[in-house]
């Protein structure tokens, strides 16, 4: 009887170690090491003096907005202008290689797929492996072309739009150091003041050595994951492999060439970009904005979007506008952890990271 | 070596049925199929069928990819579960399980021998797949440089050791379910019902992992990473999905490896 016990044990006893094994990785890894202690002040002068880096690292982002999970399968999936749109919904990983300020690598590893967007010097490349279309453009020279490097918000960009943000009406106070990507980092949680706003919190872990930003994890009230985290799961800091950042379409690919904006094309577009601006209306301040927009500016959006075909489609702009809103006394509202959009029937759009209430109220101020 | 005798006569037994070939066969009939019906076809336009269907006609190597990705939800697990289910459970079935043991070799050497054969033919069946595939494709259409997922473009032998590499990532991935193959043959004396079992298996595993619901048990799923081979196709090769995936299968070897071992060595054998 005792023998049959005796082989009942690695079978008993495999399970557990697995289970400890598995509760030891999960446990959360303290820093080594304690970086020695900063005051909010210099820990933002600690990300102020980082300079265009060299690295290489792999992001993983995730979202939990309340948004539904767009197609990833099948012909509606990742079709045209929903490609981007879809970074927004559920987890992703992307490997991020970038040389100085002119060189720079991002592949969004999709499930046999990936999209890349590569920046050589004056050349940018868009590759997208689905469909197996290349977009070129070449960057004017002297001037900073944000888009390319925008399209995935790495975590020193997604920081220095939101310290530029921070102003009188958040608290900034620095956490208890965490460790991202194997490195020790120190926390800066800002924290609104207000309570009238759907974030909770919004936290950037930056090296403590470096001062980059490592990553930025976004938090709604009454949610206890975050609504949007990205962060680096690996990083090197030395220079990536020089042949990364060579690209030349690979035969069979359609190639779109992007028009170059020249600067009568961009003065238009300012100008267009101002006469839109004058029609948007912000109410409230910090946290607590709503902007307004007039009516009228979905139904000219919605058709520029996509091509006429795709209207109605499973992965349109429009069915998922429907897909994505609730019904509301007024109008729809698409709400997400950390924007509430409300749609009028009369055409106008307020939105703002605030309660539906405060939105109604808005629109019934005017 | 009595242990490698032992497994020489189990590989002599499985390679010589025709069952096996048959099996075989029927795996590299696919990359056949594939490639011979997109020759005969006209251009298949991007983003529809499977992933690289549209890729074959530039280039022949991809007819191994394509047919990969076809035999992996089903027809590997299919012929994994036949192999698998059948190591004790056939033998038992045929009642020859009790002359084995009779033999100095103890249960233990037994098992691990049925496992290490069922193993060599997971190792055999995408090798199968691939090597056809390059076969019939190099065959059929031209072979040249090869356009990864990331838009880079690789030489012709980078390629097809690339393609090994996927197949050797499917061997890997077949590990889990040959031990779950195995556990079930332990359990029953009649073969069908163990390699029913083990196919069972691996297609509610992969149900259950296209279920957003069970969100929480999908990195635990053994077939979880098996499309993650896609990630030997990227300039640079990610590692981490093959090494993620090994330790997963090694989990699922340890556990049901251990599960055999009691049931097998705490069985009455009677036939």
């Amino acid at each position: 009887m005792t023998r049959t016990w005796l082989r009942w044990l690695p079978a008993a006893t495999v399970p557990a170690v697995i289970a400890a094994g598995v509760l030891a990785g999960s446990l959360p890894a303290s820093a080594g090491d304690p970086l020695p202690a900063k005051s909010p002040e210099q820990v933002l002068e600690l990300i102020a003096q980082h300079r265009d880096p060299s690295f290489s690292g792999t992001l993983e982002q995730t979202s939990n907005l309340g948004l539904p999970d767009l197609p990833k399968t099948g012909p509606g999936s990742a079709s045209g202008d929903t490609a981007w749109l879809e970074l927004l919904t559920g987890p992703h990983t992307a490997r991020v290689y970038r040389d100085g300020a002119d060189n720079a690598r991002v592949q969004v590893l999709d499930r046999l797929a990936e999209r890349d967007v590569i920046r050589h010097g004056d050349q940018l490349w868009f590759y997208n492996s689905k469909d197996n279309t290349a977009a070129h453009a070449v960057l004017p020279a002297g001037g900073h072309h944000p888009s390319g490097q925008d399209s995935v918000p790495t975590p020193d960009r997604l920081a220095a739009k939101l310290l530029a943000a921070l102003d009188r009406s958040s608290n900034v106070s620095v956490g208890t150091d965490v460790e991202v990507a194997g490195r020790a980092a120190y926390q800066l949680v800002l924290t609104p003041r207000s309570s009238a706003t759907l974030l909770a919190s919004i936290s950037i872990s930056v090296d403590g050595q470096s001062g980059m930003p490592l990553g930025v994890e976004v938090k709604a009230r009454g949610q206890s994951d975050p609504a949007f985290s990205v962060a680096f799961t690996k990083l090197s800091l030395r220079a990536p492999d020089a042949a990364i950042f060579q690209f030349s379409p690979p035969p069979g690919a359609t190639v779109k060439e992007l028009p170059v904006p020249d600067h009568k094309a961009t003065g238009a577009k300012e100008k267009r970009g101002a006469a839109a601006k004058a029609k948007v209306k912000v109410s409230g301040t910090g946290w607590e904005s709503v902007v307004e927009l007039p009516a009228g500016s979905l139904a000219k959006a919605a058709p520029a979007k996509g091509a006429p075909e795709q209207q109605g489609g499973p992965g349109s702009a429009a069915s998922l506008l429907a897909q994505a809103t609730v019904p509301v006394p007024g109008g729809r509202l698409l709400s997400t952890a950390l924007v509430n959009v409300l749609i009028l029937d009369d055409g106008r759009i307020f939105a703002g990271s605030v309660p539906l209430e405060r939105l109604q109220a808005a629109a019934a101020a005017r | 070596m009595p242990g490698l005798r032992l497994l020489g006569s189990e590989l002599g037994v499985l390679f010589r049925r025709r069952r096996t070939w048959a099996m075989l066969l029927a795996l590299a009939a696919i990359p056949v199929l594939i490639a011979v019906a997109v020759r005969l076809s006209s251009a298949v336009p991007p983003g529809r069928g499977p992933a690289f269907l549209d890729r074959i006609s530039q280039n022949g190597l991809f007819a191994g990819v394509t047919a990969m990705l076809v035999a992996v939800p089903l027809f590997l697990p299919l012929t994994i579960g036949v192999v698998a289910g059948d190591t004790v459970a056939g033998e038992a079935g045929l009642g020859t399980l009790r002359y084995l043991l009779a033999a100095p070799a103890g249960r233990g050497r037994l098992l691990v021998v049925k496992f290490a054969g069922a193993v060599v033919f997971a190792v055999a069946a995408p090798f199968t797949v691939a090597l056809v595939g390059a076969g019939i494709g190099a065959a059929l259409f031209p072979v040249g440089p090869v356009t990864l997922l990331s838009g880079d473009s690789i030489g012709a032998a980078e390629a097809l050791a690339r393609l090994l590499l996927i197949a050797a990532y499917l061997a890997v991935s077949l590990v889990g379910l040959s031990a779950i193959g195995l556990f079930m043959s332990t359990l029953t004396d009649v073969p069908v019902g163990a390699m029913a079992a083990t196919v069972v298996f691996a297609v509610v595993s992969q149900v259950a992992d296209a279920l957003p619901q069970l969100e929480w048990l999908h990195p635990w799923l053994f077939t979880h990473r098996w499309l993650d081979f896609a990630d030997l196709l990227r300039q640079p090769i990610v590692w981490d999905s093959f090494a993620a995936n090994a330790l997963l299968q090694g989990g699922y070897l340890a556990v049901f490896g251990a599960l055999a071992y009691a049931r097998f060595t705490t069985k009455d054998v009677l036939s």
